[in-house]
């Protein structure tokens, strides 16, 4: 018959054609094992916003050594989609993942995954007011979490949520404490840093600034330095000019310090360990004494021609030596680049990233 | 717009083996191909997106079940393939692209590809190429009624009906159909960590996918009259509703009434033409219109307020079609053709949330002519030159050469070449939205040359198709969207890219005994490269293949007939995709090699007027865990039952 003949040579041919697909065998493979001396960077890889594929890189700036992707490489588990922010407290560091609504927590020096709290709507910084209570700050919640980092729970929850505005207010960012008081910048559509009392865990005021306040740092002398972007041209919300401002020591009232030009938009405001000195990036790196009263000075400058670039990405200070590491993520969609340069602006080393990188975190 | 003739028929118990016309002036140095209707049929329940990636050398960067699809011609981006529904361009003019998974392939009656500078024929912009859909009349038919149910996993139910009166100078036809997937498959969530509070010991959950369910319905009516033998008046509409819900990111672990995601999509489309044939050619007025509205919006829970949208984006889209058309012939050696376009579109978007929006518009006018000369049946040459202007704003002249030689004389072997300039406009979104448009971008650029061998045989029952083609397209300020200086994305002439590639395909069929069969296979090697200056000098994207496009892909189809009996199997295999512009690899980034396999077995019967079939189909038969996106798991094996009745 030849139906039967058919099925004789068919079926082995049918089989013969499939090649199987090798999703089991990504996930298997030997992990590294390591174990740090306590000092290293993280550099915080956002990746791409629903690639999931956001990522750690470690640096030692003693031996320049870079491990690449170590929580992946470590726990055979993706860090999510965005990685945002990082903490790091009692050799736990917390890794917040804005778009997989959740924080990590692992080991840093075996890099090892410890537990994670979730349920948090599009988590932006994490800061800890105590060894059982901190705050998360969130996009689109209106509310800051609490979470407590022991039991890794989220326990309550500060309503930001600004009913008398059309926009949706408040989306909380970056935080900071001067004595009982967390400072809370939103860039959003927004001009305001609100004022937490971590004590009984509400809003108690709150600081108008200019337009998109992205950054924030407090100096030596507990003043809280705001950055902010202005807005872009031709938004809903309006644009001005960009702006540096001071909030002095427990005062409730920012004064403007420095305008940038219309069309400028700074980013990363960042301090050194001495807290007197004040770094961002708008295009370049630029640096700014706190009681100088001059103008900002040009640092690093960024290889990008013209203005066509973002450019730097991410900044951050080394709060010892005060060497100033500079991210560029390149195109967004491959690996970028981490620069290193003395205080001074001086170049001394430089190494890849994972995609996107960010943000950094020091482990010292 | 000539389409092949049907010069020789086989016909036996309902299957006909035709074999087109190859050596046609019309048509010389273009590539292309018309989908064959079995497979029309036999993937009439399901989008086109499938059928583009399982049968044709298209490929389909698909999101998801049911989720957005966007197609790569020849390594292009997904604004670079023109899409036509019955001679309107279908391109959104917001965001350049079609999403095909929005198109059933059941209103569709003949699917057209043009591969490369083949588009040309009807429009420019198509870099990559063309995909013609139309609706046809069968004069022929009378009443009818026909019901389409299908039932599959994942609480999957789509019905289609189809009604069709008529007589010889007026037919009416009317379809209609509801499709609806919960879509709820089970997948190993390797983005979800449970971590074993003891041991630290790490294992996936099996998640469902939620929020995935799609719902989509439409209405196509066509009318066509024909007077007398050489006028034909049409009028056809189709309105369409789509409703989806898009998948959170799997690694997502926040609230669940957070990151809720949906869009809708409506569309109407209509279009009248009258086509008048008389002593000095045809003639063709032909008037269309689109409209569509796009709804995206993004929830969340705020204790206190309920559900708060964080985005609430809506857009408008209308557009004005307007074409005349005229072609003649001089004895059967020389033809012309003439084509005035005038198009208008005009959009608005706008997000309540942020209050961010913009509105725009575009006029295009666009002139083709074209000569064809056909020399002693052995060399046909084919020159077309477009001029077009775009808010008065004048494109870069657009000329084609093509050309065919009949290699010997009497056999369907051909060499085929051609060689032309086309320009594809940069969208309404690269131009205006907030923030970011950038209203500078001037048009890409693309330069092809393309060649290639085509071959028709007929051997006593069975016919063999097929062709290889050879292209080099170079694509000058091929836009990209980047992070500038001013903190957000804006569109950048800053690409060059060099696709570079062959594609080969055959086509069997015929009789063997009592069996009739039909194979075909495609196959696909396209170096689509970054030859842009880099941004600056860690920048590793230069030279690199361009993100999502596979090295190699290819596919193939056996059909077995047998009696009432029928059979189907689909192969379909891409090389990896890179996810970086630097082709990194990672383990965990890692589109690997991809090969699918799905059967189908089925039986037609009759029952005194009634003709019924039942069909089942297998899906991913081999049950492989597998993603096409990254951390977006595809469903394991899944079925559908096909029931169909036709009166």
């Amino acid at each position: 018959m030849l139906i039967r003949k058919l099925i004789y040579i068919g079926l082995p041919l049918l089989l013969s054609l499939t090649g199987c697909m090798e999703d089991d065998q990504l996930w298997e493979f030997e992990r590294p094992v390591y174990d740090l001396p306590y000092s290293g960077i993280f550099v915080i890889n956002e990746g791409n916003f629903m690639y999931g594929n956001a990522s750690l890189t470690y640096y030692d700036p003693e031996t320049r050594q870079v491990i690449d992707d170590v929580f992946f490489q470590t726990n055979a588990l993706p860090l999510g989609d965005v990685a945002h922010s990082m903490t790091i407290r009692d050799s736990l560091g917390y890794v917040v993942v804005n778009n997989s609504g959740r924080i990590y927590i692992f080991n840093t020096s075996t890099f090892e995954v410890k537990g994670k709290i979730t349920g948090l709507t599009s988590p932006r910084y994490m800061h800890f007011i105590s060894g059982t209570k901190a705050y998360v700050t969130d996009l689109y919640a209106r509310s800051i979490a609490v979470v407590n980092p022991q039991t890794m729970e989220v326990t309550g929850a500060i309503s930001v949520s600004n009913s008398n505005s059309e926009s949706y207010q408040h989306a909380t960012e970056q935080m900071l404490q001067y004595d009982r008081f967390v400072y809370t910048n939103c860039w959003s559509f927004d001009n305001q840093v609100l004022v937490i009392d971590s004590e009984l865990d509400r809003v108690v005021d709150s600081i108008q600034v200019l337009k998109q306040p992205n950054s924030m740092v407090l100096d030596r002398y507990h003043s809280v330095w705001v950055l902010c972007d202005g807005g872009t041209e031709g938004s809903p919300y309006g644009n001005e000019a960009a702006g540096l401002l001071k909030i002095g020591a427990g005062s409730r009232e920012a004064q403007i310090v420095h305008r940038f030009s219309l069309g400028e938009s700074p980013r990363d405001l960042k301090i050194n360990g001495t807290g007197d000195t004040l770094f961002y990036i708008n295009g370049d790196v630029y640096r700014y004494a706190v009681n100088a009263y001059a103008d900002p000075e040009l640092l690093v400058e960024s290889p990008y021609k013209g203005n066509m670039w973002t450019g730097f990405y991410g900044l951050e200070v080394d709060p010892y030596s005060s060497e100033i590491y500079v991210a560029d993520a390149i195109d967004f969609v491959q690996r970028g680049m981490v620069y290193r340069y003395t205080p001074e602006g001086v170049p001394v080393d430089i190494f890849r990233t994972g995609i996107a990188p960010g943000g950094f975190c020091f482990n010292f | 717009m000539g389409q092949g003739i049907t010069d020789s028929v086989f016909h036996i118990e309902g299957v006909s083996i035709a074999a087109e016309q190859i050596f046609v002036k019309e048509q010389a140095g273009m590539k292309q191909t018309n989908v064959d209707s079995l497979v029309m049929q036999n993937k009439a329940s399901l989008s086109l997106s499938d059928l583009l990636s399982e049968n044709t050398s298209v490929f389909i960067k698909n999101h998801g079940r049911g989720a957005l699809a966007t197609a790569s011609f020849r390594g292009t981006s997904p604004s670079h393939t023109q899409v036509s529904w019955n001679g309107i361009n279908i391109n959104s003019p917001m965001a350049g692209m079609v999403d095909f998974s929005l198109i059933p392939v059941y209103i569709i009656d003949e699917l057209n590809l043009k591969y490369g500078s083949a588009s040309l024929a009807d429009r420019s912009g198509g870099i990559g190429g063309s995909i013609n859909i139309n609706n046809r009349a069968d004069w022929n038919e009378k009443n009818s009624i026909e019901y389409m149910q299908g039932i599959g996993s994942y609480s999957t139910f789509d019905e289609f009906l189809q009604v069709g009166v008529g007589s010889k100078k007026i037919q009416s036809k009317t379809r209609l159909y509801h499709n609806y997937s919960e879509n709820d498959y089970t997948f190993i969530n390797r983005g979800i960590a449970i971590i074993d509070p003891v041991s630290g010991a790490i294992t996936n959950p099996i998640d469902t996918n939620d929020h995935a369910a799609y719902l989509r319905y439409g209405l196509l009516q066509e009318i066509y009259y024909r007077p007398t033998s050489n006028h034909l008046l049409s009028l056809k509409y189709w309105g369409q509703y789509a409703d989806r819900t898009i998948p959170k990111p799997t690694s997502y672990e926040g609230p669940d009434n957070s990151n809720l995601n949906s869009q809708e999509d409506r569309d109407h489309r209509l279009v009248a033409d009258w086509k008048f044939y008389g002593n000095f050619g045809k003639l063709m007025l032909r008037s269309g219109y689109a409209d569509k509205r796009l709804d995206y919006n993004q929830m969340n829970q705020v204790p206190g307020l309920g559900l708060i949208p964080a985005i609430w984006s809506e857009s408008r889209q209308k557009s004005l079609y307007n074409t005349l058309y005229y072609s003649g012939a001089l004895d059967g050696d020389l033809s012309w053709e003439g084509n005035i376009d005038l198009n208008y579109h005009q959009v608005g978007s706008a997000d309540s949330v942020s209050g961010a929006g913009y509105e725009g518009q575009r006029n295009e006018f666009s002139m083709m002519f074209a000569v064809r000369k056909s020399f002693r049946d052995r060399l046909n040459l084919n020159l077309m030159l477009r001029q077009e202007w775009v808010d008065g704003f004048r494109v870069p002249f657009i000329p084609y050469f093509g050309m065919d030689i009949r290699l010997i004389e009497g056999v369907d072997l051909l060499l085929k070449g051609n060689i032309a300039r086309n320009y594809h406009l940069p969208t309404l979104n690269d131009l205006y939205w907030q923030p970011g448009g950038n209203p500078d971008l001037l048009p890409e650029e693309g330069f092809t040359v393309e060649g290639g061998i085509a071959y028709q045989q007929e051997f006593s029952g069975h016919l063999m198709e097929t062709e290889l083609s050879l292209y080099r397209s170079q694509i000058d300020n091929w836009i990209i969207w980047i992070p500038s200086y001013r903190g957000f994305w804006e569109p950048r002439n800053i690409r060059r890219v060099l696709s570079k590639g062959v594609e080969y395909n055959i086509q069997l069929k015929g009789f063997i005994s009592e069996f009739n069969y039909r194979l075909s296979a495609t196959y696909g090697y396209t170096s689509a490269v970054n030859e842009g200056d880099p941004l600056i000098w860690s920048d590793e994207s230069y030279g690199k293949q361009l993100v999502y496009i596979p090295l190699h892909s290819g596919n193939m189809m056996a059909h077995l007939g047998w009696g009432n009996l029928f059979f189907t199997y689909q192969f379909n295999a891409y090389s990896e995709r890179y996810t970086t512009s630097s082709n990194d690899v990672s383990r965990r980034d890692r589109l690997y090699p991809y090969f699918m396999n799905d059967i189908s077995a089925g039986s037609t019967f009759r029952l005194k007027r009634v003709d019924l079939s039942l069909e089942l189909k297998v899906y991913n038969l081999l049950n492989e865990p597998y993603h096409t996106i990254l951390y977006r798991p595809m469903p394991g094996r899944n079925y559908q039952l096909v029931f169909k009745i036709h009166i």
